[in-house]
């Protein structure tokens, strides 16, 4: 099993930290309109990176918990806009979904700007590289992630966001 | 060595002195559950509400989780790296006989075929402080398994409590050499010996679940074979793995490795035959079957174990009893056998 | 088990009544099993009690100590099945129902109108003796009666009951083919409020500080499944935390990996969970888990208006979809 390198002992005031953002794109949808940011030479920081899945109903919150627990410092599930999922209703199994994940992981206390749901679809290229560009910058403003930190300083260090 | 007794007054200052040498371990409430912790220094009121710990002793020794060794890609080959030694010549203050004598077993099983170094280097520097029951719960049936609220069998300094005071027995040398450099300590009397003698027996007298081991021997093979007796029992349980982790002798654990990048670390943690996938293999799972998982267990316990090394895997402590969340009741289970002659064939 | 120390008249005919209903159902073969409560083997416990010998039925028993939600055996009965089930539990068997887990024809629910079960825990807290160590719990209405050492005490009846069983929206079974007495009726707005107390006090807490709590709340955690076996909701064959291709979990104890455990099944069973509170029952070391199961509860009814098991015919909430289903959260 495989861990990315945690973040978790880097500040956000440390010049060299870069956030990791794991995106869960919509392979009919929001992978395309990814696909067209780049072709469109569209500028988004390199901080994201993608996971294709055939669709946004797919993402089990149990992939955005496994991620922040690896060391991401955020998620993106990016999907088709409601009425528009290849599979009819993957997104609006999604949407309910996300959002019970979402509230109840701001219970529990991580930061709600960690875990993203967005609606991008095949042509909306531009509003992609303008997603993942504000989401970097949110994450840049919070900090790394600590929630799952390993070592448990016994000074305060805070674990979460 | 004449027996020697600790005034409760001084339990403070002698758990001082015993500190500079050992890891002191001592009962503990966190959230109501009950379990053996580092002394804090200073507190000794559990002396007022302690009966016993409801995660076993086991834990000090074979812990819930720990890591047997680190290792790091180095060229071809990988470089191993054991853990730093951990807390050495720990000292329990106030096992009870129940939970002493579960050591004793698991010391067999952990130095038969294989010596376990991380339990065993942890039990030869350790120390064990009796403490006899004066009052053992409902579900407590020690007397039945060879041993008694007051066994002093397998520790290495007994206490017994006899009022203000405590009686102290040195059972090991280890014990008698540690009784003998506690200041505090003093002679004890014959009024002292005849007090404890009392409370022993009283102590014997208040455990009153009963098993019967001669019986049971009989039938417990035999009842192997009796499908729908097991089946019968096994209907309620829900196959949680709380009366494994918390028995004082189950000793069943599960290894697994966690990689990051070119280094790791190689766990070993608690694992449970009353799991479904205890024993499933690729091709087939021999216990599939709630039933086969609880006749097994069972089995273990009162029968094959025996078979090896000659004594019960069970010292009544009664924390499976106590805290089955169904109730499930090993007492009732083996009181309940039938006789050879009632069997069925298993189909 | 003397049972003249803490039955009510109310519980004893409706014990008459189970055993004289259960040996019927069983006589006339509308059922192939029952499934109830006997008494346990300890004091102020109960077992449950499978059969499908009408001659077990007599051991049948009705009581303030039938905690247990039955309705988790359901998922493995074979053949058709009598249950005997308060509020909660039929609530359970409702979510069973719509996930088509059970089919409503293959059992015979049998009702308990239940005024609340006592929590053992609260009982040996008020008096500060141990289960073993109490003599008598007797329930007179609102009171309870506890005898410690010859001395009778007398405690509110609220007091002793279960946090879930003081706020309970359900005590009577509505879907239910035989019901064992007069109905009892829901908690009132004081007693619910009440029984989330715990459960606020803890969004008291800086959100900041609720991670660090439960993650001290889990470093005790043995990873035993308890909570997962008892829960009627958590039926997978294979459970994720059990997976390894991929392996989602270690199955090491360690904080962080207990937590992660419990909020993902309670992600999991997000709809299906009625709170019926075993989890935090069965918990061998103390957990509160009904505050994280309560809170996805409540995120469930506020986001959608959903209540775990009160409509059979509803599609369960995570198989379903509205058209105005939130999504102010999405960009």
């Amino acid at each position: 099993m495989e861990q990315v390198t945690l973040s978790a002992n880097m500040n956000k005031e440390d010049s060299t930290w870069e956030p990791k953002l794991l995106g869960f794109l919509c392979r009919w949808c929001s992978y395309a309109g990814a696909d067209l940011a780049g072709t469109s030479r569209k500028k988004y920081p390199a901080n994201i990176r993608v996971i294709r899945v055939p669709c946004s109903g797919r993402v089990d919150p149990l992939f955005i918990l496994k991620a922040l627990r690896l060391g991401f410092d955020g998620v993106l599930v990016s999907g088709c806009h409601p009425g528009d999922c290849h599979y009819q209703s993957g997104n609006y199994f999604a949407r309910r979904r996300m959002a019970i994940t979402k509230k109840f992981l701001e219970y529990m206390g991580i930061n709600p700007k960690r875990v993203q749901v967005s609606w991008v679809s095949a042509s909306e290229g531009a509003k992609f590289a303008e997603i993942v560009t504000e989401i970097t910058q949110e994450l840049k403003e919070i900090g790394p992630n600590r929630v799952f930190n390993d070592e448990r300083q016994g000074n305060g260090t805070e674990a979460t966001e | 060595m004449a027996n020697k007794k600790i005034n409760k007054k001084d339990v403070a200052g002698i758990l001082d002195q015993w500190k500079q040498e050992f890891t002191l371990f001592v009962p503990s409430r966190d959230e109501g559950v009950v379990k053996w912790a580092k002394w804090d220094g200073a507190d000794t009121t559990f002396m007022d509400w302690y009966r016993n710990t409801t995660i076993p002793s086991k834990a000090v020794f074979f812990p819930p989780m720990e890591e047997m060794f680190s290792f790091q890609k180095d060229g071809e080959g990988y470089h191993i790296e054991l853990p730093a030694s951990g807390e050495p010549k720990q000292l329990i203050f106030g096992i009870r006989p129940c939970d002493a004598k579960a050591l004793a077993i698991l010391d067999m099983t952990f130095s038969d075929a294989y010596e376990d170094p991380y339990y065993l280097a942890r039990r030869k520097s350790g120390i064990l402080i009796g403490l006899g029951c004066t009052n053992p719960c409902d579900s407590c049936f020690c007397t039945s398994l060879g041993s008694s609220p007051t066994d002093s069998a397998n520790v290495d300094l007994m206490l017994t409590d006899i009022g203000s005071e405590f009686l102290v027995e040195a059972i090991s040398d280890k014990g008698e050499e540690l009784i003998a450099k506690t200041s505090a300590a003093q002679a004890a009397t014959e009024a002292d010996e005849v007090r404890a003698r009392e409370e022993v027996k009283a102590a014997y007298g208040k455990v009153t679940r009963k098993i019967d081991t001669e019986d049971i021997k009989k039938k417990l093979p035999s009842s192997f074979e009796d499908k729908d007796y097991w089946e019968k029992i096994a209907t309620k349980c829900i196959s949680c793995g709380i009366c494994t982790f918390l028995c004082p002798t189950c000793y069943c654990f599960d290894i697994n490795d966690e990689r990051i990048k070119s280094q790791g670390q190689r766990f070993r943690s608690w694992d449970s035959c009353a799991f479904c996938l205890y024993t499933k293999m690729p091709v087939e799972n021999p216990r599939e079957e709630r039933w086969r998982r609880l006749r097994q267990k069972v089995c273990h316990k009162y029968e094959f174990y025996p078979m090896s090394f000659d004594v019960i895997a069970c010292t009544g402590c009664g924390r499976c009893v106590r805290l089955c969340p169904v109730n499930w009741d090993i007492t009732q289970t083996l009181a309940n056998l039938p006789a050879q002659e009632q069997i069925k064939q298993e189909k | 088990m003397d049972p003249t120390e803490y039955l009510t008249m109310k519980d004893r005919e409706m014990e008459q009544k189970l055993r004289s209903e259960a040996k019927a159902l069983l006589e006339q073969g509308k059922v192939d099993c029952i499934i109830g409560f006997e008494d346990g083997s300890l004091k102020f416990t109960t077992t449950p009690l499978i059969t499908g010998d009408k001659d077990d039925i007599s051991r049948l028993v009705i009581n303030p100590f039938i905690v247990n939600n039955l309705s988790v055996y359901l998922t493995e009965s074979k053949g058709r099945v009598g249950i005997v089930t308060k509020g909660c539990d039929s609530r359970s068997i409702v979510s069973l129902i719509q996930d088509n887990k059970v089919a409503r024809e293959d059992i015979v629910i049998i009702g308990v109108p239940c005024p609340g079960i006592i929590d053992l825990r609260k009982v040996e807290q008020l008096v500060g003796k141990d289960r073993d160590e109490i003599e008598g719990i007797t329930r007179e209405g609102d009171r309870v009666i506890i005898t410690v050492d010859g001395n009778k005490k007398e405690f509110p009846t609220r007091e002793v009951l279960f946090d879930n069983c003081l706020g309970c929206e359900l005590p009577t079974p509505q879907e239910c083919d035989i019901l064992l007495g007069e109905p009892v009726l829901p908690a009132s707005e004081e007693d619910k409020v009440a029984s989330q107390e715990k459960i606020n006090s803890l969004k008291d807490i800086a959100p900041e500080q609720r991670w660090e709590f439960w993650r001290n709340e889990f470093d005790r955690c043995l990873r035993c499944y308890a909570c997962r076996s008892v829960c009627p909701a958590c039926f997978c064959q294979r459970c994720f935390a059990e997976e390894t291709e991929p392996q989602w979990l270690l199955p090491i104890p360690r904080g962080q990996d207990n937590l992660m455990f419990q909020v993902i099944r309670n992600i999991h069973v997000a709809g299906r969970c009625t709170d019926c509170g075993e989890c935090e029952r069965s918990c061998p070391v103390n957990i509160p888990l009904r505050s994280l199961a309560r809170e996805m509860y409540e995120i469930v009814e506020e986001l959608f208006h959903y209540k775990a098991g009160m409509d059979k015919e509803a599609p369960p909430l995570l198989a379903a979809y509205e058209a105005i289903d939130p999504e102010d959260f999405i960009r």
